[in-house]
Order: structure tokens, then sequence, then C-alpha cells
């Protein structure tokens, strides 16, 4: 270990006497005998740099001792050496994987943040010094809940999970979930950091959302959360057509649309669009009972709801450009597509990437509902059983990625909001006022008032971000919606068979071509090939008979 | 010093193996899939559901349709290239015939995106043509595998079956109809079954050119992504059995006019 350590000396050694131009991350990571190789042939390593990786390497120098220390001492007590896998299957691209530039740095006030190592290797260190367990993540992804369903009837095991809130409601009926330790939700621990960082209004939706008389919360730590929208071209959308599901089938958009290509999304519009006036009526907005009314209307799937769905949907597949899962983001910023179906999360990463084009694009809640939806973590029992250690390791896994500082860099590095609010730290607020608050000489600023997030009672002037006027339709509030768009939501529940059944047929139904709208000439085609074909071996008969 | 040798049945043995890991056991499955319901117990309304089914049917002439036309034009596309390439005295055809293959080295997904740019552009929005855009994305990737079977068929003739027919009275296109194209036939056969059959089940296409409407392949996705395994399977075993059919009766084809064999499938 000593020999190492010297030769990464010398290499950082001679980077820095040998800087010029080009810093690159990538070479940070590179084998350290490579760099040394690197700096002096390709001198492309810059001082910083070098010093950066001097110091990283020795602080793994010292976690490296720590650990042999902490096995020794682990050996000598229990006579063999603690070590836990924890197989961990996520979303794509859905945790900070490290190697940030240097100037991604987040500088909040309170202190730098940036995104070194990947997420999953600092949660392995942190686990080993907080614990003096050494941890293996075998760190998986999944594309669609659909798929990770299906990954785990097959007989793919994992330990801890993060689906969609319907597909965990589907898993907890299952029963193939293992609840969440009384340790867990213990206030007074402090590296328990979701439950002293969770938001109180995601909270209280874990806690009163349930599913065959348990709580989502039993069972469920939740991860990231965000609602549905439109996101538009503010040059060729009004905001107010934007503000609308009918924008979907509006002939005035006529293929300039997209939405998204997948039933359950598809569903909730279409019942948006089709119920607008009633959803928006006065009488329905002032009804005591609004958000339980609003709930049920949303999630109606009656079989004459699923048939006006389906004649619905089928005027959308006329009418819009396509149905799309991730392809909408980038006709978006290239701007082939006006409008676009989406998802909060990648809303903001839309127009993220369009201001990097100076392009600009804005988002919209439409007025008749929202779709609020969670990912959250859940441990599987065909993974963890009666394995307290892994249980453990598990949960901890959980809290590192609330801890403040990693949930800022969760959110900066994959665009969606955490459902973490920081509790009594600061720093989450800190990063929402640091990427949307206005400079001090703005002239048009709004105040935008999110407390509902991170406070208990949802009023407090202490959550009130001071906002360019645009962001109040912009990132901002596909970030972090308005409270008028969080009046407005609904959850989507998790359908039983028989109505999964129904809706998935409805769907099918839809995206096929339907043989009875066949139009005659190919019907007269098909009858003249046949005709062919039997002409054709009966003249090869007689040629040859 | 005993001399290491194989007998040639244990030089199969290999394919054999994954023969039956790879191709017969998921075969296997997909069968027990296809022909019970989700209890595991036997039905055959998996197999009556396609065939009652105007949705599946439907999604089997689109597919058929599309596959069609795309073979059709890759011929039209196919047989021309390969027979001026073939009959050419260029000293560089190889390279020429390299060019033909080179999109295949280029990442598919990478090809296809590009494609949708350059419709773009001519188009100004891929959503009003459907249907035209999935034949020519098809056209564009399945078109070297018309042309390389065709053009080994005609730069394998025997040229003096040519100048026979010429010595015997036959014109230019007498010569063509009457001796290349009969003889170019295997070419065209093989041809047909590499592009005509995926292009039935290839939906990525679909998807990138923003086609929305299913074929068979996102069909049967579609069945697995609704947890519907049995009906999916059953979707694919009856695809399964309408390209053993097709493969079929284009081999008797074959046979038939050339009875000479030389087949390159």
């Amino acid at each position: 270990m000593k020999r190492e350590w010297y030769r990464t000396a010398a290499a950082a050694l001679c980077g820095a006497l040998l800087c010029t131009a080009l810093p690159d991350a990538a070479y940070a990571e590179s084998d350290k005998q490579t760099d040394a190789a690197y700096a002096e042939s390709d001198k492309q390593m810059d001082a910083g740099q070098a010093a950066g990786n001097e110091q990283t390497d020795a602080a793994q120098a010292a976690g490296n001792e720590q650990t042999d220390a902490a096995q020794t001492a682990g050996e000598e007590q229990a006579g063999a050496v603690r070590e836990v896998t924890l197989r961990v299957c996520n979303w794509e691209e859905y945790i900070d994987l490290g190697e940030w530039d240097e100037e991604e740095t987040i500088d909040l006030e309170s202190g730098d943040i940036i995104g070194v190592n990947s997420m999953v290797e600092d949660f392995e260190t942190w686990y080993l010094e907080t614990y003096g367990i050494k941890v293996n993540v075998e760190y998986s992804t999944f594309g669609t809940n659909e798929d990770l369903y299906n990954m785990l009837t097959l007989g793919d095991v994992y330990d801890i999970v993060c689906p969609s809130e319907y597909m965990i409601m589907k898993l907890m009926a299952q029963g193939q979930l293992v609840p969440l330790s009384d340790e867990f939700f213990d206030t007074s621990d402090e590296n328990n950091y979701y439950i002293n960082g969770v938001s109180p209004y995601i909270r209280s939706i874990f806690e009163e959302n349930e599913i065959n008389g348990e709580a989502w919360s039993k069972y469920a730590a939740g991860y990231m959360w965000g609602i549905t929208g439109i996101v538009y071209n503010p040059e060729l959308v009004s905001e107010e057509d934007a503000s609308s599901w009918k924008i979907l089938n509006d002939p005035a958009y006529y293929r300039q649309v997209t939405i998204k290509d997948n039933v359950r999304d598809s569903y909730f519009a279409a019942v948006g669009a089709l119920k607008s006036d009633l959803l928006t009526s006065e009488e329905f907005l002032q009804d005591a009972d609004y958000q339980k009314n609003l709930e049920r209307e949303m999630n109606d799937t009656s079989p004459e709801t699923i048939a006006l769905v389906q004649d619905y949907l089928q005027d959308v597949k006329n009418n819009a450009y396509s149905f799309e899962t991730d392809s909408g983001k980038a006709d978006m910023v290239t701007g082939k597509v006006a409008a676009n179906y989406q998802w909060s999360g990648d809303a903001v990463y839309t127009m993220d990437q369009a201001d990097e084009d100076d392009f600009t694009l804005a988002f919209a809640v439409p007025e008749e509902s929202t779709n609020i939806y969670f990912d959250g973590w859940v441990m599987l029992k065909s993974g963890i059983g009666e394995d307290a250690a892994k249980q453990h390791a598990a949960e901890a896994f959980i809290n590192f990625t609330s801890r403040p500082d990693n949930v800022i860099r969760n959110m900066y590095y994959i665009g969606y909001t955490s459902v973490i609010s920081g509790g009594e730290d600061e720093r989450i607020f800190e990063y929402a006022d640091w990427c949307y608050g206005a400079e001090e000489d703005e002239e048009d600023a709004v105040d935008y008032d999110i407390g509902y997030f991170f406070t208990e009672d949802g009023n407090s002037g202490d959550y009130v971000i001071t906002a360019p006027a645009d962001q109040a339709d912009r990132q901002l509030s596909a970030q972090y919606p308005s409270q008028e768009a969080i009046a407005r939501s609904a959850i989507m529940v998790y359908f039983d068979d028989a109505q999964n059944e129904a809706i998935n047929q409805m769907w099918i139904g839809v995206r096929c071509f339907n043989i009875y709208d066949m139009p005659v000439w190919a019907w007269a085609l098909i009858v003249l090939a046949a005709a062919a074909a039997v002409m054709l071996v009966r003249m090869k008969r007689k040629k040859h008979g | 010093m005993g001399r290491i040798s194989f007998s040639r049945k244990s030089l199969g043995i290999p394919y054999a193996l994954f023969l039956a890991i790879f191709v017969v056991a998921p075969l296997l499955v997909l069968i027990y899939y296809a022909f019970t319901n989700g209890q595991g117990q036997f039905t055959l309304s998996n197999l009556t559901g396609f065939f009652t089914n105007p949705n599946t049917l439907g999604t089997l002439c689109y597919s058929f349709a599309i596959s069609i036309t795309t073979t059709a034009v890759c011929l039209l596309l196919a047989y021309p290239t390969a027979y001026i390439l073939a009959k050419s005295r260029l000293k560089a055809k190889s390279v020429i015939v390299m060019i033909f293959i080179m999109p295949m080295w280029i990442n598919f997904s990478l090809r296809i995106t590009a494609l949708k740019e350059i419709l773009t552009l001519i188009e100004n929005n891929l959503a009003f043509y459907p249907f035209l855009n999935a034949v020519i994305g098809m056209t564009y990737d399945f078109l070297p595998f018309m042309i390389l079977p065709i053009y080994n068929t005609i730069v394998k003739l025997d040229e003096s079956l040519l100048e026979a027919a010429r010595d015997l009275g036959a014109d230019e296109r007498e010569a063509f109809l009457k001796v290349t194209l009969p003889l170019s036939i295997p070419g065209i056969v093989s041809g047909i079954a590499m592009v005509f059959l995926p292009a039935m089940t290839n939906y990525v296409v679909l998807d990138m050119l923003y086609n929305s409407t299913y074929i068979m392949g996102s069909l049967i996705g579609s069945y697995f992504a609704a947890y519907n395994w049995n009906g999916g399977s059953m979707i694919a075993l009856i695809l399964l059995a309408i390209i053993c059919l097709f493969t079929l009766l284009t081999r008797g084809m074959e046979e038939e006019d050339n009875p000479r064999g030389g087949a390159l499938l």
C-alpha cells in the first residue's frame, strides 16, 4: 500500500510540474500508473486536479487503513470478516454517478457540494466508516415498472428496489415486501436522515394512503416525486391551451404534440380531458370533499369511461405527433414538436437543455388535474428475507441517499425532485433558492411560496423564493409545483387485475390497426393477390405435368 | 502420444448444446405458455382469441402490408443495382459492394436517428406520413440484405449460357428474361426471406420514426408489458408458424425453378 501511495504522489507531482491546459476529469478516475504516463506524455493534467487526486488517494489510503483496522477488530471479536452484499435495482440514470467537472460545483453559502465518486461508492465508504461493516453494493437498473415486475417474477433477486407508487401498491398487495424496521423511524438517531428529513407533505401522503389497510409508509420510503404536465413552446402554444389536457386532441395542434407511450399516463390525461367541464366547474371545486371526489373521478375505471377513453385516445393517435417514451425531450428541444406531455422531472431537464440552446420552453400544469407520482425504496422478501444485517444495510442506503448533500447531488444530476426537505437542515431550500432565486437587481421578480413542502403547517414566509417572473411557469414550477397545482393533484391508484386487464385491452385497441377499418381497396387487393397466387400454382402444375 | 482426434459427431456437440439451451428450451417454454392460461391450465383460448380479435388480425394485416411493400421496394432497388454491379467490368467492383455493406457496420439506432433528421428536413413533419416513413426506414435498413444474395447469384452465372442464348438468336431482352432472370431466382428468394420476415417484427424502426400503430413485434411486447405472457407467447408462436409456412413455400418454389440446386440460403 505504501509503495502505491508513493507512486501516486510522484504522479501528482509530475502533473503539477507539467501542468498545461485541458483539465479532464476522466483522467482523475483512471489508473494511477497510467496517470503518470499521461501526465508525462500528454501533458494534460493540471495542478488542481493533481492535487485533488492526491487528496482523494490520501483519503482512500486512510480509509483503507481504517478498514484493515476495523476488520482486524471484527475478526478478533466475531472470528470472521463482517461483509454484507446489497443488491439494489433502480431506474436508469436515477442516482448521481459522480465525475462532475470542477465548474459544476454547487457553491452554497453553507459549503460546496460536488459529486466526485458515484453515490454508490460513497455509500460503501460511509457505511464502513459509520458502522464498521463492509458492504458490497451490486447496483443494477430497470427501464419500466412493468420490466421490474417481470424481472422479479422471473426470479431475479434484489434486496431493495425503487418502483413507482402503483407498483409499490401491487407488491404490497401481493405480500412481497419487508416492512421498514422501527429503528428506521427513530428520530433520535442522527444517521436516520430519511425520517429526520422527509418533507412533512410527502410523509403525510405516505401515511394516509393505504392498500388493504396498510399505509404506504410501513413498507416504502420515498425517493423522488413529481407531477405530470405539458412542456410547451410559448411562441407556438398559448399558456391557456397548454393548461388543459384537451391540447392532446386539439386540431389546432395537428401533429405537433407528443403523448406518453404508456397506458397509465395516457389514461389519466384522457380522463382529465373527457371530464374537463366537470373538473373545472365551480360546484365541483367548491365541494367540501373536493380532494376525495377528484381522486375518485381521476381513477374512474367503469366500462363506460374506458370505452370513452378508447375513443378519445384513438382521436389523439390520429391528431398527435406520436406516442413516445424518451424521444419527446429531444424533439421538444430540437423544435420538432410544439408541446409534449411530460413528467415534471424530465420537464426540468428539457427546459434546461433548451436554455443551453437559447431556446425558451415553458411548463404548464393542466387545470383539470395533474397526476402526482412517487418513486420509493422498498425491500423485497425474496432478497432480504430474515437477514437483519442486510436489512440494516438497505435502510442505511435509504438514509444515505436522504442526507441533504446527497439529495442535492442527486437532484442536480437527474433533475427530479427529492421527497426530502431536509428537516432542520436548510441546505435543500438553499439549493432551490440557489437554482431559481433572482439576482438582487432583477426587476421583474415574483415571490414563489413552497412552504407546503418544507413545513408542517404549510404556512410560512420562510420558504418563499424570490424568482424571476418567468421562472414561475418554467423550471421552478416543475421542480416544486405551486400550491395551486398541488391542490388539484390526484394520485393514480393501483388497479386490480380485472381493471388492469380492461385498461390494457383498451390500450391495445387504441394502438392496433383494427381489421374492420381496412379499406375496401385493400380487401380487393388481397382477393386479387390470392387469385393470382392460385393461377400461378396452376400454371406451374400444367407446365410440369 | 495419442493423436487427438475428433469424430464428426463430437464436433457437433457444442452447437447441439447451444441449440438445446438457447433454441429448443425457450421454444418449449413458449409453447407451454401459449397453450396455458394464467393458472397454468391447458387452454386453446389464446389461439381462438387471436383469430377472433379484430385488433390482432388487423395488426397482422398491417404488418403484412408494411413488409410486403418494403420487400417490393427493396427488390425493385436491389435487382437493377446488383445486376449492373455484377455485369460491370469495373476493377473496383468489390469496393462498390463494400460501399453497400458499409452502412451495416454503423450502429443501427444511430443510422435511424440520422434518417429521422433527414426525413424531417424533407417532410417537415414526420407524423404526416407514418406508413411511408416505416417503409423508408425498413428499406434503408434491409437493402443490403437484398442486394448481396442477388449480386452473388448473378456474378456466379455461367456466361456461356448467355452466349448460347445469343447464338440461338435471342436478343438482349430475351436473353435476360429467359436466362438471367430465371437463374437468379434463388438469390431473389433468399433476399426476400431476409427482408420480409424481419420487416414484420422490427418495431424499433417504427417507434423511432413515430409510427404509433403496432406491428407484430410491438403487439407481442405490449402483451408482455401487460403481464399477459400467455397471449403474448401465442402471438409469437403464430408468427413462428407463419414464418415456417412462408419458408416452406419459398423453398418449394426455389426447388421447382432451379432443379440444379445452388440456393444461397
